[in-house]
């Protein structure tokens, strides 16, 4: 299709390349000069910036894409068979089957059952906590993925909703070293 | 796959087309839902935000029945999304009696739900524990806890509760009225119904796992 506005989108996503490459420095830099003095702080510094790196980095990667300077790495084959092409179209349109959608739900039920063996545990907090965000977020993907039907979605809206998603743990990230400065400061 | 769709993601905004092939009611649910998600997350970082600056936190919950019991509140409402999921289905291939069926059931786990939270809170509050206090009891095992607890708890679980007891009406409404509505209107309350499990898979480990007890004998 004919790009009747290529200026523009030329120079939006190099702006976003731009921004995208200045976040990941900013976490290298990071890594660099500090290697995690400052503890907490930098921990949840390179994360934001990772993530901010990734959701500038989303559009300029398929701009490039799009426009044959990139190879996806995961590429299979050259071409894909027309059935295989058929049956995804199918999946598209219906979304994924009711056996599907219980074994999702089969998997949900078993990382409860293990977020709830490590309660019965009692492993160290801090250890529990990461792993229980892990898991959550995965579970997050899986219900929005499947339950959701957001993996048969366009592309275009999977991407206007996860980057909203991935503020609001950078959110979490930029306000989680605070608390602990906060908890030192007033400590004594 | 996944080539088709990055190819057409630029001429998804070229223009003299509908970028997302949504209707208006299902984009409509997932601006909500993206906003929805946006207020609970600032209260579980909030609440993890008192938790870490607060001296002392309680973590008053012991391993049965408090544990139990919320799991087997996750069961239900993760039960309930999948019979919620089959309703959708059903409402896609025009069986809509079959769907009215299987909402109704999703109705009743949901109710189940809000019915042992609420078994939950009165035993809680029969303890002594109030958004802005806690029981004696508690500050005796954790000296100087902050009351921050209660606030965080019942407001967390208490919007979140709100949130089921509404997706119970709205889910109402749709199987009253099943015949009126299209299967897009049923897979749109599916939508709204698994966000809310959503939220409980990030509420449920952050308030109940991480405060199970951790003192010698709890």
């Amino acid at each position: 299709m004919e790009q009747p506005k290529s200026k523009e989108v030329t120079r939006l996503n190099l702006l976003l390349a731009t921004l995208a490459v200045g976040t990941l420095a900013v976490a290298v830099w990071t890594l660099i000069t500090d290697m995690f003095k400052a503890g907490v702080d930098d921990l949840f510094l390179v994360l934001t910036c990772l993530l901010l790196s990734l959701v500038f980095g989303i559009n300029p990667l398929i701009w490039a894409y799009n426009n044959g300077w990139l190879r996806n790495p995961f590429k299979e084959s050259e071409e894909e068979p027309a059935g295989n092409l058929e049956a995804a179209h199918m999946e598209e349109a219906h979304g994924g089957s009711n056996t599907q959608n219980a074994v999702v739900w089969g998997v949900l039920l078993g990382l409860t059952a293990l977020e709830v063996f490590l309660a019965y545990e009692k492993v160290d907090l801090t250890l529990m906590l990461i792993i229980l965000m892990g898991l959550s977020i995965v579970k997050a993907a899986l219900i929005m993925s499947y339950f959701m039907h957001l993996k048969f979605e366009r592309l275009s809206l999977i991407l206007t909703i996860v980057p909203t998603l991935i503020v609001l743990l950078c959110l979490f990230a930029i306000l989680f070293p605070d608390s602990f400065r906060i908890f030192r400061l007033a400590g004594k | 796959m996944a080539e088709a769709r990055a190819g057409s993601l630029a001429s998804d905004w070229s223009g003299g087309t509908l970028p997302y092939r949504v209707g208006h009611r299902k984009l409509g649910m997932w601006l909500f839902i993206m906003s929805d998600s946006l207020t609970f997350g600032s209260l579980l970082v909030a609440y993890a935000f008192v938790r870490v600056s607060s001296k002392a936190w309680p973590t008053p919950f012991p391993f049965s029945p408090s544990i139990t019991f919320s799991s087997i509140m996750t069961l239900v409402l993760l039960s309930s999304s999948l019979t919620m999921v089959f309703a959708v289905a059903a409402a896609k291939h025009g069986r809509k009696i079959a769907a009215r069926k299987w909402i109704a059931a999703t109705m009743l786990f949901g109710l189940t739900f809000v019915v042992l939270h609420l078994f939950e809170w009165k035993h809680l509050i029969d303890e002594g524990l109030l958004p802005t206090e806690l029981p004696a009891k508690w500050l005796d095992t954790w000296p100087s806890a902050s009351p921050l607890f209660g606030a965080a708890f019942f407001g967390i679980t208490g919007l979140h509760m709100f949130h089921v007891f509404s997706g119970v009406c709205y889910l109402g409404v749709i199987a009253a009225r099943i015949k009126k509505f299209t299967s897009e209107d049923v897979e749109v309350s599916g939508l709204y119904w698994h966000f809310v499990d959503l939220v409980w898979m990030f509420v449920f480990p952050l308030i109940y796992l991480l405060s199970v007890d951790y003192t010698p004998g709890g």
